[in-house]
Order: C-alpha cells, then sequence, then structure tokens
C-alpha cells in the first residue's frame, strides 16, 4: 500500500472481468442489497472463488462482503459463503449486520472483519463494542461529519474506512420495488436493476437498486483530500458496484493520482480530473453528511458542482 | 406456555392512562430529550414521574426510551439521568444504539436494556448477538414471520419482543437517511440527522411522497415507495406458541381516545388466546382509523 489503500465494490464475475482495477488497491465482492442480484458473488460460490484468485493474481486485496439486511433463511448461504471466502483467501469480509458479525466472530475467527456503513456505527463507544466481536476496521455511519469521524478516531485506534466518491448508500429494504415493472417494461428480474434508474422530486434525485437506495449525487471529496489525509485517514472506498467498468476505472485514476499529489503537499487537482468526474456523475457531486450539512449539498471552491449541473428533470425532463 | 405482556405506548399522561384502562401490561414512554421521534410524543419529568405512580399502583411496569444516539459530550448528562429513573423504580430502559447499551450495562447492573426495533435485529444470529452483548430484550418488527420466531426463541437469556402493530416502510428502521441526505434539519437541542439517529432526527417521509422514476433518462412513471400497515392481530396466538414474550403496540403519536380501543382489541386477542371460550378466535384486521401516522 502506497500509503493509503484505495478500494471499490464489485457485484459479479462479469463486471470484476470487465474492470481495470489498476489504480486499486483493494476490491469488496458482492452485492449486498439483494440475492437475486445478477451472478452475485456472495451467492455464486464458484464465481467468489475464482474472483478472490483473479483479485489475488493481480496482487490486490480481496475482500468479500455481506448482506445488509438478512433474514434467518439468508444464513446458511451466508455461512456457506464465508466458508468459501476463507477457504479461498479473502483478506477480510465486511459486515454490516451485527449478527453475522457474531457468526464470523464465533464461527470464521481467521477472518478479519470490516465493520460496514450500515451497522450504524455513531461513536467511538460503537465501534469499541464491535472490536469486540473481532472487528479491524469500520466505516462510519455515512450520516457523520468529519468532526464527528474524528471524535471516533480521537478514542479508538481502529482504522476508519472513509467514502471518498461515489453513491452514497441511503437505506435497505427487504422488498424491490421494481419487480412492479416486469410486466410493464417487459424485463425480468435480475435484469430490472441492471438498468440506470433514479428517482427524483424536482431538484432531489436518488439512485434506486430496487432493494437498495443510493444518492442520485456522486460523493466528492476530491478537494478535500488535504484535509482527510491530515486527520490521519488512510482507508477509502470509490462506491462503484452500480457503476459501469469506465467509471471504475477513471474515477480510480483521478483519486490515485490526487492522493499521491495531496501525500506531495501539491493540493490541487487538474482541470481534466474535474471534467472526469463532472462527466460521470450523472446528476451531479456533493459531500454527503462530512461537512455536517444535508447530504446532497457541496461545499468547497468548485461552485459548479452545487446543484449547477444540468440535472435529469431539467435536461430531460 | 407463558402468556405475553402486551406493551403499549403512551406519548403522554394522558395516553399512558389510556393504555392502562384498556389493558396494557406495560407502557412505554420516552423521556424528554432523549427519545426518537421528538419531543411531541415525550414526556417531561414530572409527567414521568406520575406515569411511574400510576403504572406501579396498578401493578404494571413502566419503560422508558431513551433511544437518542447522543454525541460524546452529551452522553455524560444521559448518564446522570440514570440514577433519577432506578430511584423511582423504573429498571427498564429502550436504546438504539450499541455503544450506548454496552456502556450502560457497565455503569449500571439494575437496570435491564431493551435494543430497540431501531438496531436492526431480524435474525436468530442477531438475537444471540445482542443476549452476548447484555441486553435483556430486544425488540423486532412485525415483519417477521411466528415461523422465524420459532427459530429466533431458541436463543435463550434473552427476551424478545416483536412490534405487532407498526407502519412498515420501505426502508428498513434504523437503515435509512433519506430525510437527511435531502434536508439536514438544524436544531441548538436535539441530534441533527436520521430517525435513527434520534432527538430531532426528522422523518418528514420523503418515501411518502409522490416520486418520479426515470429510466435512462427518461420519466417513466411517479410513484410511491410502498408502504403499509401491519397488524397481525390474528398471528397473536402463533408468536405466543413460537414463545415471543412481549407484543409491542407502535404509536407515541396516538392520541388517547384512539389508543385505547387499539390496546383493548390487542387485550382481547391476548385473553381470547388464553380463555378461547370466553372470546372466541381473535378478529383479523383492524378499523383503518388505528393506523400509525409516523412512530
Amino acid at each position: 500500500m502506497n500509503g493509503f489503500e484505495l478500494n471499490t465494490s464489485i457485484a459479479n464475475l462479469r463486471d470484476l472481468r470487465a474492470s481495470n482495477l489498476t489504480d486499486y488497491d483493494a476490491v469488496y465482492l458482492g452485492d449486498i442489497y439483494c440475492r437475486i442480484y445478477e451472478s452475485n458473488f456472495l451467492e455464486q460460490l464458484g464465481d467468489l472463488r475464482e474472483g478472490l484468485h483473479i483479485l489475488r493474481d493481480m496482487g490486490k486485496k480481496a475482500y468479500v462482503a455481506t448482506y445488509a439486511a438478512p433474514r434467518n433463511d439468508f444464513l446458511p448461504k451466508v455461512r456457506k459463503m464465508l466458508e468459501a471466502s476463507a477457504s479461498a483467501g479473502a483478506e477480510a469480509v465486511e459486515v454490516h449486520n451485527l449478527g453475522i458479525l457474531r457468526i464470523v466472530h464465533e464461527e470464521f475467527p481467521q477472518l478479519p472483519v470490516h465493520v460496514g456503513g450500515f451497522a450504524n456505527i455513531y461513536t467511538a463507544a460503537g465501534a469499541e463494542v464491535l472490536r469486540g466481536f473481532g472487528a479491524v476496521r469500520f466505516t462510519p455511519n455515512y450520516e457523520l461529519s468529519l468532526d464527528e469521524i474524528n471524535e471516533i478516531t480521537a478514542t479508538s485506534s481502529a482504522p476508519l474506512e472513509l467514502l471518498l466518491h461515489g453513491k452514497m448508500p441511503l437505506g435497505v429494504s427487504d422488498y424491490c420495488f421494481l419487480l412492479d415493472y416486469e410486466e410493464k417494461w417487459g424485463v425480468k428480474c435480475p435484469d430490472l436493476c441492471q438498468k440506470e434508474l433514479f428517482l427524483k422530486q424536482g431538484d432531489w434525485a436518488m439512485k434506486t437498486l430496487g432493494k437498495g437506495i443510493l444518492s442520485g449525487k456522486d460523493v466528492c471529496m476530491l478537494e478535500h483530500l488535504p484535509r482527510l489525509l491530515a486527520e490521519g485517514h488512510r482507508h477509502f472506498r470509490i462506491e462503484a458496484l452500480s457503476e459501469s467498468p469506465e467509471y471504475r476505472r477513471e474515477v480510480a485514476a483521478v483519486y490515485r493520482g490526487a492522493l499521491a499529489k495531496a501525500l506531495a503537499g501539491e493540493h490541487d487537482a487538474d482541470e481534466g480530473s474535474w471534467e472526469t468526474l463532472r462527466r460521470h456523475a450523472r446528476i451531479g457531486l456533493c459531500n454527503g453528511f462530512y461537512f455536517g450539512r444535508s447530504g446532497m449539498d457541496y461545499q468547497g471552491l468548485r461552485p459548479e458542482a452545487l446543484g449547477s449541473l444540468p440535472t435529469i428533470s431539467r435536461a430531460e425532463s | 406456555m407463558a402468556v405475553p405482556v402486551l406493551l403499549a405506548p403512551g406519548g403522554s399522561l394522558e395516553a399512558v392512562r389510556a393504555a392502562l384502562g384498556a389493558g396494557a401490561d406495560a407502557v412505554y414512554v420516552g423521556l424528554e430529550g432523549w427519545s426518537r421521534g421528538g419531543a411531541r410524543r415525550e414526556l417531561g419529568w414530572d409527567e414521568l414521574v406520575a406515569a411511574q405512580r400510576e403504572v406501579a399502583s396498578s401493578g404494571r411496569s413502566l419503560r422508558v426510551a431513551l433511544n437518542t444516539i447522543p454525541r460524546p459530550e452529551e452522553r455524560a448528562r444521559l448518564f446522570e439521568r440514570v440514577p433519577a429513573l432506578l430511584d423511582l423504580g423504573i429498571r427498564d430502559v429502550i436504546v438504539n444504539d450499541v455503544g450506548i447499551l454496552a456502556a450502560l450495562r457497565q455503569r449500571f447492573e439494575r437496570l435491564r436494556l431493551t435494543a430497540s426495533i431501531g438496531c436492526g435485529a431480524q435474525t436468530v444470529a442477531d438475537v444471540a448477538f445482542f443476549r452476548d452483548l447484555g441486553a435483556y430484550a430486544v425488540v423486532l418488527p412485525g415483519t417477521v414471520s411466528p415461523a422465524e420466531m420459532r427459530e429466533i426463541r431458541t436463543v435463550r437469556g434473552i427476551s424478545v419482543e416483536i412490534m405487532v402493530h407498526m407502519v412498515e416502510e420501505f426502508v428498513l428502521l434504523g437503515k435509512c437517511w433519506m430525510p437527511s441526505y435531502v434536508h439536514l434539519k438544524e436544531s441548538p437541542m436535539r441530534q441533527n440527522g436520521s430517525v435513527k439517529r434520534g432527538g430531532v432526527g426528522a422523518c418528514f417521509r420523503i418515501c411518502q411522497q409522490p416520486w418520479e422514476l426515470f429510466a435512462a433518462g427518461r420519466r417513466v412513471d411517479t410513484r410511491l415507495f410502498p408502504s403499509r400497515q401491519i397488524s397481525r392481530i390474528a398471528d397473536v396466538g402463533a408468536y405466543a406458541d413460537a414463545g415471543v414474550d412481549v407484543l409491542k403496540l407502535q404509536g407515541r403519536s396516538l392520541p388517547a381516545g384512539v389508543l385505547a380501543p387499539l390496546v383493548r382489541r390487542y387485550r382481547d386477542a391476548i385473553d381470547g388466546r388464553t380463555i378461547p371460550d370466553a372470546f372466541g378466535p381473535p378478529p383479523a384486521t383492524l378499523p383503518a382509523a388505528w393506523a400509525v401516522v409516523g412512530r
């Protein structure tokens, strides 16, 4: 690791094979929202083993995600998936659910645990509790500001992983409302959620994956990298689960270059980098909750990121 | 087989009295400033004292929701309230965060701590986790079936509650920060953010407003996120058979006049199961007026 870890998420073997991962250090395999997501690594255990081998052959750290909101009937498959992950050399498992955390801790203690954003770590006290269950890294709840995140790092020595760029998870459901459209659109599950789908109310926008809801805007921390690094953060996610291989590759290239520059004391990203991020952001850019404001706001020196980009409603409706 | 406890909401002193009058075995209330959902449904300290007096004198129990997630500097103020609760005779406290649960467990051995529905427990493994953490009880949503509950009840050493009457919104409780993504409500008094976080944690129900659905840049529909009122009164017996300890009703927003008949209906269903000849089978449905608006 060159002073930091840049990672991303990939749901299935097809996307893994199609993605150029040169600028990533690590990858989380699997879709956390839905068991029947197309060829989900978490259900296709042969694919999962192959994916883990591919990543290892690339020299990448290979992590495996787990479901954000399981029910009892998920758990036998989760155990098999964890067994396959451990035997195929996964270097960590990301856990969003406290029951799965307990299963990993009790039954697969060889697997280090990264706690994901749906596990609701709001405080250092919460992180410390989960450390007792084997957690070694934490993504704090997305609602926390950087100041609040720093309160955690001030009292907990476990490293945090932060969303650096991409669509921020906003919610997860037991149900997929896209199934309502199978007949109307003539598109069956699991192809439905492969479409690019946004929900909009005026300028508000969210991306839907059926069971998962994401921010419509892409969280963008490009111009805030010096602060993140100065505050000691070194583990960063580009959330690209529902994005194209081009998005995954080009956004990573921007951030790897910018992180290297920021570590060398250079603070300004070049205009080409901004152009790349603007081109891939379907709705616009935001900062999530990092500055204590509404998640869709943008704070920084790039005014064009704050709502001035054409939104779908303005451009197409 | 034990008869489940009927746990009713009390969003005001009047509602507490109504719940008791209608046959609740226990009532839960929010302590002003420290409960999810906001001030309108909380009791001030004097009201809490009065409620506890009335509940205790009728031989039933009061449970107090302290289910915000306070910041570090606020936690000490929260902990300062606990000895006074214990002095009043209140041992049952509902919390919403694993850190707070563990900290309270460590500091106040006499407390019986419940992991609230906002903690997101849905599985047998989740319940085992909260048991291991030292929770006295855990609340599961009414979406969990009696069959699932039977498996969950194989976990011993923890009381299991189910929210048999609740609104099921599209996004799971404790896993939604859509409202604060759209608009973060500022308040000097209370936590900003989602309902999970508590306090001002405003849910202004953006999921229940019409959204335009765009596919590949083209508007294809206008729709709401699906949500529904869950009233599992017909399953009271099945949950009892599965070994559920507490049947909980959502609705600290319900006025006393609406709450009382709702509680009475569940009371009758529970007693109808234990004394079937007296009441016959419980009704399968409830009037629409008993839909809980908000939490």
